[in-house]
């Protein structure tokens, strides 16, 4: 019986006009988002490469450990082509030097506002506005309509239990749905083999667990749409309700929840952080120096009655201890302001970090702000994904200030050797660097990228797949509720 | 009879449970969206405030114009938080240098990914894809749902011209549909002063000028409505088409169109730019060094460390401005390129765009509330202004010369240094293009969306003059 009923369901979704078309809509704007996703991933790709070459070569180019900058990019990454999440958002590069912080900063759309006008398309998007507003389409009149067009009272007088008269209307719409519709998805990932993308099989299993929740996030619509078709008498009702619902769920929650959070949680500016961290590292400087010269009054007090030739001598004796104390100081400074910057910015992030939770806590609420969180942190794409690059720039900052003094400390000293050999060069030390070699860096430390392992990524999405499936079996028995107690005349 | 059609129709509409809830529905969102921006205002203000401040106060006590890190922000525009265009994804701050190039920084999407998540709720957002869609609700069973339901068979049976039933259906449901809308509108208007959001005339004229957008843009769905319904046979074929081309017109267009213009137009990166001018920088400074080193040789340092201390500083100040001329010109040069192809890019993706209401009207108010694209090269020209004078501020309080200060290694100099007055730091103030230019900059397409509004309106006549009643 539940067979013949699931065929009937299916017949009618698979011949309805409004079938075509929104198959045709839907494989158009699916295919056309993985292809434009492809693309843009593949240019994202050639950027990040010339940037990074351009790194290379600089360091290939420069004659002296003083004149070195570096910078370090973000990689892109295989599943920003499936979720754009806030990847262009966010900062692409971080200067990496001992009196910068690290901070991302140009993000793609600041660099090229023209497509933060429009915004990308992506395959989360096409799942999370269009393919729920299809769901609808096709399941807001499931009950109602065929009540109205008379054929409920005629299925229903034969012996079918309702319970499962339902269940069949949902497992067939469900099929009639779903298996068109994985039609282009598969044809997606094809071109993403053809293309000879490189992908990981843990991103093929963050790929897999991302058509899982966009399957259960459509399911959630489907059986919405049963149970409010099964809550009214008419059908034109029944859409108008959906279809306000659907208006708040995809676009208005998640938008007022982040608003909200963002009054309700007091987080201080970032110019404001910036400011004090400029402060602190202005004081410190300014104490270092009038503390030097300090120093150096006193180290010169004892010299006052000696002659030239004597004060030379006594000089030379003791520089390079003294240097070696004003270094000593001077890297103590550069310590307690690193620290100091990490402490602002730790407070930073956690007041960030509570304003988030709370922004989320609330979107949450609709379905479609969990299947785009859950989609985002699968993709890598969240707002996670700037802390998670600071905090690995950061470590490799102090590995990379850790081996740029050392070579200018190498410098410095080959340099004077030099001088001294020749004798009356000193000028040369002022300015630094200058020589007409190219450095040698090639032992230079490299960054390495953060990778998130499935795992975590996983364990972050239970709760958005467990609010997902709450949702859809919520309506799904409150459509089986409302069904039983249908009047179906 | 004309006026009886149009009773009719207002009745129609107004009397309807859809009606009561889309307008319940819009009504809220139009006031929240007010309320919103309002508020959003009052926060980037302060935040704006606070920062021009702390920037000031870090600077308090110190003693030499060289230890400052001067920075000068965006101040937010009031309408922005109505239409946010661009405004959160161009760089807010700017770190003002005596020379050299000046970069925007800290776009406020970057800053808080969180906003950017799931973005901002604007006036320009509930128009764009709220509105439009309810326009569609009211018109696409305009004239094949009477069909359906017989009326339109028994409307004329009486002696009506088609004419005047075509003319009374569209003005009747604009009128039923716009009219209401307006109330929320105004509300929402009347809120903003309350809420402390400052508005000048010339805020005043771009809002309603804005409204007017947005009453044009919904026009052309209502338009486009009942002209595919005075196409079609059925109602749910209509309505199927009118959602296929929303979502095109919406969700697609606008965003192809940018992808095929990356496609046509190829812009040099910012990090092939930056790597050309470090180079040339370097080159500059190795010729510097070679300068340099002639001169010292030519100048022995001698005995008296301060004279040759000043004969530096002036043979360096020689120096800086040939760096400063060379530099400033390649940089320009290099900028003048990338913004070439970025603006042919730029021109191609937005005319490509037009195709879609949706883009025109996004695209006008964003140019009226200034938040368009071009308020990121108007902040920079303004900063660049800005530079100038803080240079010469900075000059006149000696600082910022290569100086070399031999002095301290001897022990000389004794007296305490006086510490510096931030408030005599010229002040930036970023103003918005003139009301006026805004405006004109934003007649292309309100020009576009009345064409498609008379486009679709002859259309609906023509096709309902053909169309079979029974």
């Amino acid at each position: 019986m539940l067979g013949v009923l699931v065929e009937k369901e299916l017949k009618s979704i698979l011949q309805s006009p409004k079938f075509v078309a929104t198959f045709a809509v839907s494989t158009l704007l699916i295919l056309l988002s993985i292809f434009i996703g492809i693309q843009e991933y593949e240019t994202a790709v050639a950027k990040y490469e010339t940037a990074t070459e351009l790194v290379d070569q600089h360091f290939t180019e420069v004659t002296s450990f003083y004149q070195v900058e570096n910078k370090v990019y973000r990689k892109p990454s295989v599943m920003q082509i499936f979720v754009s999440g806030v990847n262009n958002d966010v900062g692409s590069l971080s200067r990496i030097s001992a009196d910068r912080d690290v901070k991302l900063e140009q993000s793609a759309y600041s660099s090229d506002p023209l497509f933060a006008v429009f915004r990308f398309i992506d395959f989360t998007f096409i799942v999370q506005v269009v393919l729920s507003l299809f769901a609808i389409l096709f399941t807001y009149d499931a009950i109602n309509g065929e009540r109205e067009s008379g054929t409920l009272k005629l299925a229903l007088s034969n012996a079918v239990p309702r319970g499962k008269y339902l269940f069949a209307k949902f497992i067939g719409s469900w099929l009639g749905l779903v298996i068109p519709l994985s039609i282009p998805v598969l044809i997606g990932l094809l071109l993403v083999v053809l293309f000879r993308v490189p992908i990981t099989g843990t991103e093929w299993m963050k790929l897999g667990a991302l058509f899982g929740v966009s399957l259960l996030y459509f399911t959630f619509f489907i059986s919405l749409g049963l149970f409010v078709s099964s809550m009214t008498r008419r059908s034109s009702v029944s859409f108008l309700i959906l279809l306000v619902f659907w208006i708040n769920l995809v676009l208005i929650i998640p938008r007022g929840a982040s608003m909200a959070a963002g009054q309700l949680v007091d987080v201080p500016s970032v110019a404001d952080i910036e400011a004090q961290k400029d402060r602190y590292r202005t004081d410190q400087r300014q104490s270092l120096n009038k503390e030097r010269s300090l120093r150096w009054r006193e180290r010169f007090s004892g010299m006052q009655n000696l002659s030239r030739a004597e004060r030379r001598a006594f000089y030379n004796q003791n520089r390079k201890e003294w240097e070696g104390e004003d270094n000593d100081y001077r890297t103590e400074m550069d310590v307690r302001v690193a620290e100091y910057n990490r402490q602002t910015n730790e407070a930073l992030r956690n007041a960030k970090l509570s304003q988030e939770r709370l922004a989320f806590t609330l979107s949450r609420f609709s379905p479609a702000a969990a299947y785009q969180l859950s989609a985002m942190n699968l993709g890598g794409t969240n707002t996670s994904i700037k802390t998670r690059y600071e905090d690995q720039m950061f470590a490799f900052r102090d590995n990379f200030n850790a081996y740029l003094s050392k070579s200018q400390r190498e410098e410095r000293a080959e340099i004077r050797r030099k001088a001294e050999s020749k004798g009356g060069g000193r000028m040369m030390m002022f300015m630094g660097g200058g020589g007409t070699e190219a450095i040698d860096a090639s032992d230079r430390p490299r960054f390495v990228e953060p990778e998130e392992s499935l795992s975590a990524v996983l364990q972050a999405s239970i709760i958005d797949f467990g609010l997902l499936s709450f949702f859809t079996l919520a309506t799904f028995v409150g459509a089986f509720f409302a069904f039983v107690r249908y009047d179906i005349r | 009879m004309f006026k009886l059609i149009l009773e009719k129709e207002l009745r129609e509409i107004i009397g309807t449970t859809k009606f009561a809830i889309t307008f319940g529905v819009c009504a809220i969102l139009i006031l929240l969206a007010f309320y919103v921006g309002a508020r959003n205002y009052q926060v980037s203000r302060a935040d704006y405030e606070a920062s021009v401040q702390e920037n000031l106060r870090q600077m308090e006590g110190l003693t030499d114009w060289n230890q400052i890190d001067h920075r000068i922000f965006l101040k937010p525009q009031p309408l922005a938080s109505l239409v946010s265009g661009v405004s959160n994804d161009i760089g807010r701050t700017i770190e003002v240098e005596m020379r050299g190039e000046l970069r925007d920084q800290g776009s406020r999407f970057n800053e808080d990914p969180i906003f950017a998540v799931f973005r901002f709720l604007d006036l320009e957002f509930v128009f764009t894809i709220v509105l439009s869609l309810f326009a569609i609700l009211f018109g696409y069973d305009a004239i094949n749902g009477e069909k359906e339901r017989g009326t339109l068979r028994l409307s004329f049976a009486n002696s009506i011209p088609r004419d005047q039933y075509i003319l009374g259906k569209l003005v009747g449901s604009f009128l039923a549909l716009v009219v209401p809308l307006l109330v929320p509108i105004l509300i929402g208007c009347l809120l903003l002063p309350i809420l402390g959001v400052p508005m000048g005339s010339g805020e005043w004229m771009r809002l309603g000028m804005i409204i007017l957008a947005g009453i044009l843009y919904f026009g052309v769905f209502l338009t486009l409505s009942v002209f595919v319904s005075a196409m079609t046979e059925r109602s749910s074929s209509s309505f199927l088409m009118l959602l296929v081309v929303w979502i095109f017109a919406v969700l697609i267009v606008p965003r192809v169109s940018v992808l095929i213009a990356a496609r046509t137009v190829d812009v040099p990166s910012i990090d092939r730019v930056d790597f050309e001018k470090s180079r040339y920088s370097r080159q500059l400074f190795s010729e510097r060094m070679s300068a340099f080193r002639s001169w010292a040789q030519d100048n022995p340092i001698g005995d008296d460390h301060r004279a040759f201390g000043e004969k530096m500083n002036e043979f360096n100040k020689g120096q800086d401005d040939i760096y400063d001329e060379k530099m400033n010109l390649l940089t320009e040069q290099l900028n003048e390129q990338r913004e070439n192809k970025s603006g042919v890019q730029q021109r191609l993706a937005l005319s490509i765009a037009r195709i879609s209401p949706a883009a025109s009207f996004s695209l006008a108010a964003a140019d009226l509330a200034s938040t368009s694209l071009g308020l990121r090269a108007t902040y920079l020209e303004a900063a660049k202004a800005y530079q100038v004078q803080y240079s010469r501020f900075m000059k006149s309080k000696n600082a910022g010369d290569n100086r070399v200060v031999i002095s301290h290694r001897m022990g000389a100099d004794e007296e305490e240094p006086e510490p510096i007055a931030p408030a005599e730091l010229p002040v930036f103030d970023y103003n918005a293009p003139a009301t006026s230019e805004t405006i004109s900059a934003a007649l292309p397409d309100l020009g576009l969306l009345v064409l498609f509004n008379i486009i679709f309106f002859f259309g609906a006549f023509v096709a309902f003059l053909r169309y079979d009643v029974r």
